[in-house]
Parts: structure tokens; C-alpha cells; sequence
């Protein structure tokens, strides 16, 4: 029963995880139809720039979340201002700027390696402490993590759904030239959504970047990650996201549990490719 | 058109072919081996993206398994390395058919993800069965190449450059064969009138499979050869860096052409290599070349093949449009 409960909480931690990867690539896709696969890097990006304000400067961990989030945000306009807007007529717009932001992927992680260096960097928990969840001890930061995540999941929603900015975003994802009719700055929608998930991956990396260590290719494998949970639920909708993020999350911690953590990678390739072959669109995925 | 690329990538076989009187030194060898082995890897990733259209990101892996296979069995199981880099044909197909199962049936961005996860995957396989696979650390000192007591290191790397370049022209050869034969045109087919080619009886699972398998052949060859090469298998072959440079040669070159992905690799192999050497540039030159990527992508999406067709005017209109990669 305690390994149970104990593989539930890790599942639920690496859930939190990935539906905050998962939810900003998501946003980026239902509004601009682009997959980024910088997104990684910029998590990478926001880990590091906390870490910069909060220790190298000194101003503390909270500060250093703060600016590791719009860090990251400002890079993401910059990222869609030269990489993806250039792109928008052209005819094979997907696979191009699958390239590019591969380019910025390289960009970005050769850049911090010159300027942050090799050596292994970790934040301060925001949170200090152990809290006691169905009796088992987690640090007080992962337990941030895992209220923060549906917070800012259901944030985002409310905004998308709400708000009007949020949706003239989804106007624009669903119709551009009907969206621009009706007013709505395109443009400005995309600089927009690209800067939200941006934000957000930023976010991830800073609170990540006190649970594990901050590298240069730290975003590697949460992308991996996200890219899975992305073809599980489909990129249709937040919500199918974020139920397959917490979904894989649970998956995995009981993969580790069951066939250990060197055969996890390798059992959750081939639940992906069973997936794949009998739900082309995900599990959620509409036809 | 097609005839006068042939003529000049047969200018550009013969050219090579004298290097090594040109060039006596080890080092500059190394880097022409190296740059074969880039070539046979971009020129084939190009049969399934550029040819067939296939979002594929996963090409890589190709590569990765000829490493790993032809590592694994001469350092564990002491197969002769002359053995081992012909397996690795077979096991790169196998994984080619692994990967093509799922993209076969999948559109779009699908097809990018999931070529792109299998990728990833296979790496984080390698690097956690380290028994197998040596892990982060990857597998060193292999066995040499030899006939009888010739060893392939002697002589400058002379037999390691005329086997690379051997390799290169039989990839090349069977590239042009594939992209000319009735098979080549169902590529052509199934990118560009999807369903227009199922109509007249194509098969598009089919094509998409066997593209992936013909692509991974030469691929896993290369991959063989190079780690009995450089005697060393390690897990960077998967890595962002790698396949951002190689793909960094299938767009440079120019998508679409056999020619274009060869030159581009000897072009960024010297170029990345002269930059390597000014100092503080170890990490920069990557950061040249997918600028580069960006720029060609921006600019020229042809590629150099295409700049390289303007500047030589045949008289004649080309026959199909210019096209974006696709």
C-alpha cells in the first residue's frame, strides 16, 4: 500500500510536470498551428535565468522564478518575430518551422553552455520544508508544483475561454482571415501565444531548476516527454492535454515500479507506437 | 537536368579520387572521411523527407543503430568488423520498419513527433542498458580494420578514405537508381498528389515504408563504418547537434537533389572544422551553422543546388516549378 501511494505521488509530481510542458506547446499549436520544438530549450533558458537572479545577483528565489518567467516570455516574442511570422505564407509552414525552431533549439543551448558554462547549477527551493501527502514525505516544492500546475492549467483555460484576448486567440487558431475580419490583430495573437507558452515553459524551468540540475540540455527530455503526452491526448484542446500529461505521468511512475527505470523509457516507446497504431489522432485525439 | 547533375557529380568522384595524392596528411583525410560519411547520412535522410515528403526527424536513428550494432559486435560478440558494417544494413532496416509501422497511417506533425520521439527514445534505450551499450560513457577501443596484417590506419588512413569514398558512390548510385525507377516517381506521387497517387493504385503506407527502409540502409552502413572508423560508439549520435547538422546539409544543399546534400557536407564539414579551430568557437560554430539553417530556409529554400542551377542556365525552363521543401 505504501509503494502504491508512494508511486501515485510520483506520478502525480511528473503529471504536473508535463502538463505544464505539455499545455504551452499546446497553446502554440491551437493558435498558430506550429510545433515548437524550442520549447525545451526555453524551459532550459528560464532555469537559467533564475538561477542568475536568484543566486549570481542574489535577489532570491521568488524574484528568480519571476524572472526566469518573463525571461523567457521576451525570448519567445523574439524567437516568433524572427523565426515562425517569416514563415506564415509559406506553403510547407510546418515542417518549416519544425526546422527552425530546431535551429533555435541549438541556438539557445550552445549559447547557454558559452555563457553559463559546464558547471552543474541548482536554485534554493521557494518552499522549504517536507510536507506528508497519504504519509509520504515530499519537499515542500514539489508539493508548490503540484498545486501550482492545475492552477495555472485551469488560468489558462478561464483566459483562453473568458477572456477577450484569450479568444481572439482562438478565433485566430480557428479561422485567421474570419478572426482578422472581425478585428481581431493576428499578428499581435501570435506574438502573444508564442510569449504565453514561452512564459510558461520559462516558469516550468525555474521550478524544476531546484528539483533537478540546470544543464544546457536539461529540456531535452521534458520535451521528449511532453512531445509523448502531446501524441497520446492530440493537441486539440488544453484539457485532452492535460489529461494525458497527468496520464503519462502516471504511466511512467508505475513503469519505474514495475520494470524499473531502465526498461521505463523502452516500455513507454512501445505503449506509444500500440497507441499510435490503433488511435492515429491519440487517445483523445478526435478523428 | 538530371543527366548533367550526374556528369557533375561523376567530375566530383573523380576529383576525389585524387585527394589523397593532393592531401598526404592524416588530418585532412579524417576530415574527408568524416564528410563521406555526413554525405551518405544527409543524402539519404533526403530520400524520405525531400523525395516522399515524409516529416521524418527521426533519420538519426538510422545512423545511431549502425553505430550501436557494429560496436556491440565487434567489441562484444568479436565479429570482424568487415562482417559487422554489412549487419548494420539489416538492423538499420529493422528499426527503419519499427519507426515506418505508426508514420505510415499518420499526417502532419504527427509524423515529426513521433519520428522525433522514436529517436529520443532509442536514445535514452542506449544510454540505460550501459551493460549492453557502455551507457553515457559509450563503448571504446574497437578492433581496427584489416586485411590480412594491413591495418587501415597505416598510410595516412589511406584505405579508411577510399572505402568511405567507395561507400559514398555506391549510396549515390543506388539514390539515383531509386529516385529514377518507376518506385522514385510513386515518391514524387505520394508528396505532392497524396491522393491522386492512392487513386491510381499507389499504395501510401506502402511507399512510406519502404522509402524509410531503402533510406536507413546506407544510413546504418555509414553508421557501421564510422564507429569502426573512429573506433569509439558513444550516445551523441542521437543528439540535438549531430542531426541539427546533418540536417543543416539536407536544406543548405538543397532538398530534392542527390548532388546538393554531398556538397553541402563537405562544404559544413570543413567549414564547422576551421571554425572548431579558433578559440572560444567550439560551441559558436554550431550556433553558425543553424543561423546558416535559418537563413537558407528564409532566403533560399532551394538551397545551394538551386542557386547552383540559376547561375548555370540549361536554355531551357526547368521542368517543374521551384518548390519549397517539402
Amino acid at each position: 500500500m505504501d509503494t502504491l501511494l508512494a508511486t501515485l505521488v510520483s506520478g502525480l509530481v511528473l503529471g504536473s510536470l508535463y502538463a505544464l510542458m505539455a499545455s504551452g506547446l499546446s497553446l502554440v499549436w491551437t493558435t498558430l498551428g506550429v510545433f515548437n520544438f524550442a520549447h525545451g530549450a526555453l524551459m532550459m533558458v528560464g532555469a537559467f535565468i533564475a538561477w542568475t537572479v536568484s543566486e549570481a545577483v542574489g535577489a532570491g528565489p521568488v524574484a528568480g522564478v519571476v524572472a526566469g518567467t518573463l525571461g523567457a516570455g521576451l525570448i519567445g516574442i523574439v524567437i516568433e518575430r524572427l523565426v515562425i511570422r517569416p514563415f506564415y505564407a509559406s506553403r510547407n509552414m510546418l515542417l518549416v518551422t519544425a526546422m527552425t525552431t530546431l535551429a533555435v533549439t541549438i541556438i539557445l543551448e550552445r549559447g547557454a553552455q558559452m555563457i553559463w558554462g559546464p558547471r552543474l547549477k541548482q536554485l534554493p527551493p521557494l518552499v522549504d520544508g517536507e510536507i506528508r501527502l497519504f504519509g509520504n514525505a515530499i519537499s515542500a516544492h514539489e508539493a508548490l508544483l503540484l498545486v501550482a500546475a492545475p492552477v495555472i492549467l485551469i488560468a489558462l483555460w478561464r483566459f483562453t475561454v473568458s477572456s477577450k484576448i484569450g479568444r481572439s486567440l482562438r478565433a485566430v487558431g480557428q479561422n485567421q482571415d474570419s478572426a482578422a475580419l472581425i478585428g481581431v490583430d493576428v499578428p499581435k495573437a501570435f506574438a502573444l501565444a508564442f510569449a504565453i507558452s514561452a512564459a510558461l515553459a520559462g516558469l516550468t524551468g525555474a521550478l524544476l531548476g531546484s528539483i533537478r540540475f540546470i544543464t544546457p540540455a536539461m529540456g531535452s527530455e521534458p520535451l521528449t516527454k511532453a512531445m509523448i503526452v502531446v501524441i497520446f491526448g492530440g493537441l486539440g484542446s488544453l484539457g485532452s492535454t492535460a489529461g494525458a500529461a497527468y496520464l503519462i505521468g502516471f504511466i511512467e511512475a508505475f513503469l519505474v515500479l514495475w520494470v524499473g527505470l531502465y526498461w521505463t523509457p523502452f516500455a513507454l516507446f512501445l505503449l506509444m507506437i500500440l497507441v499510435l497504431l490503433l488511435r492515429p489522432n491519440g487517445i483523445f485525439g478526435k478523428r | 537536368m538530371m543527366t548533367r547533375n550526374n556528369l557533375l557529380l561523376l567530375a566530383l568522384f573523380v576529383v576525389l579520387a585524387f585527394v589523397p595524392q593532393v592531401f598526404t596528411d592524416g588530418y585532412v583525410r579524417h576530415l574527408f572521411i568524416i564528410a563521406f560519411i555526413y554525405a551518405i547520412i544527409a543524402s539519404n535522410w533526403n530520400l524520405s523527407l525531400g523525395h516522399c515528403g515524409i516529416f521524418n526527424f527521426g533519420h538519426m536513428t538510422f545512423f545511431g543503430i549502425g553505430v550501436y550494432t557494429a560496436a556491440i559486435l565487434t567489441k562484444t560478440t568479436g565479429v570482424n568488423p568487415w562482417l559487422a558494417i554489412p549487419a548494420c544494413a539489416i538492423t538499420a532496416a529493422i528499426s527503419a520498419v519499427i519507426m515506418a509501422a505508426p508514420v505510415a497511417r499518420l499526417k502532419g506533425i504527427y509524423v515529426v513527433l513521433v519520428t522525433f520521439a522514436v529517436n529520443q527514445l532509442v536514445m535514452q534505450l542506449v544510454l540505460s542498458q550501459a551493460d549492453l551499450t557502455g551507457g553515457a560513457k559509450g563503448l571504446v577501443r574497437l578492433p581496427f580494420l584489416t586485411i590480412g596484417d594491413y591495418s587501415f590506419i597505416r598510410d595516412y588512413k589511406l584505405g579508411y578514405y577510399y572505402l568511405a569514398l567507395i561507400l559514398l558512390g555506391l549510396s549515390t548510385a543506388f539514390l539515383i537508381l531509386v529516385a529514377g525507377s518507376p518506385f522514385g516517381k510513386s515518391l514524387k506521387a505520394v508528396r505532392d498528389a497524396e491522393d491522386y497517387a492512392t487513386a491510381r493504385g499507389i499504395s501510401v503506407a506502402r511507399t512510406r515504408i519502404s522509402v524509410l527502409v531503402l533510406s536507413a540502409i546506407f544510413t546504418g552502413i555509414a553508421g557501421g563504418f564510422y564507429t569502426v572508423y573512429l573506433r569509439v560508439a558513444s550516445p551523441e549520435v542521437f543528439g540535438f547537434s549531430t542531426m541539427s547538422l546533418v540536417l543543416s546539409m539536407v536544406l543548405i544543399g538543397g532538398i530534392n537533389s542527390v548532388l546538393g546534400p554531398v556538397i553541402a557536407a563537405l562544404a559544413l564539414t570543413f567549414a564547422s572544422e576551421a571554425m572548431a579551430g579558433i578559440g572560444g568557437f567550439e560551441d559558436a560554430r554550431y550556433i553558425v551553422i543553424a543561423v546558416a539553417m535559418i537563413l537558407v530556409l528564409r532566403l533560399a529554400p532551394g538551397g545551394l543546388i538551386q542557386i547552383l542551377e540559376r547561375l548555370m542556365p540549361t536554355g531551357r525552363k526547368p521542368a517543374t516549378p521551384t518548390r519549397s521543401p517539402a
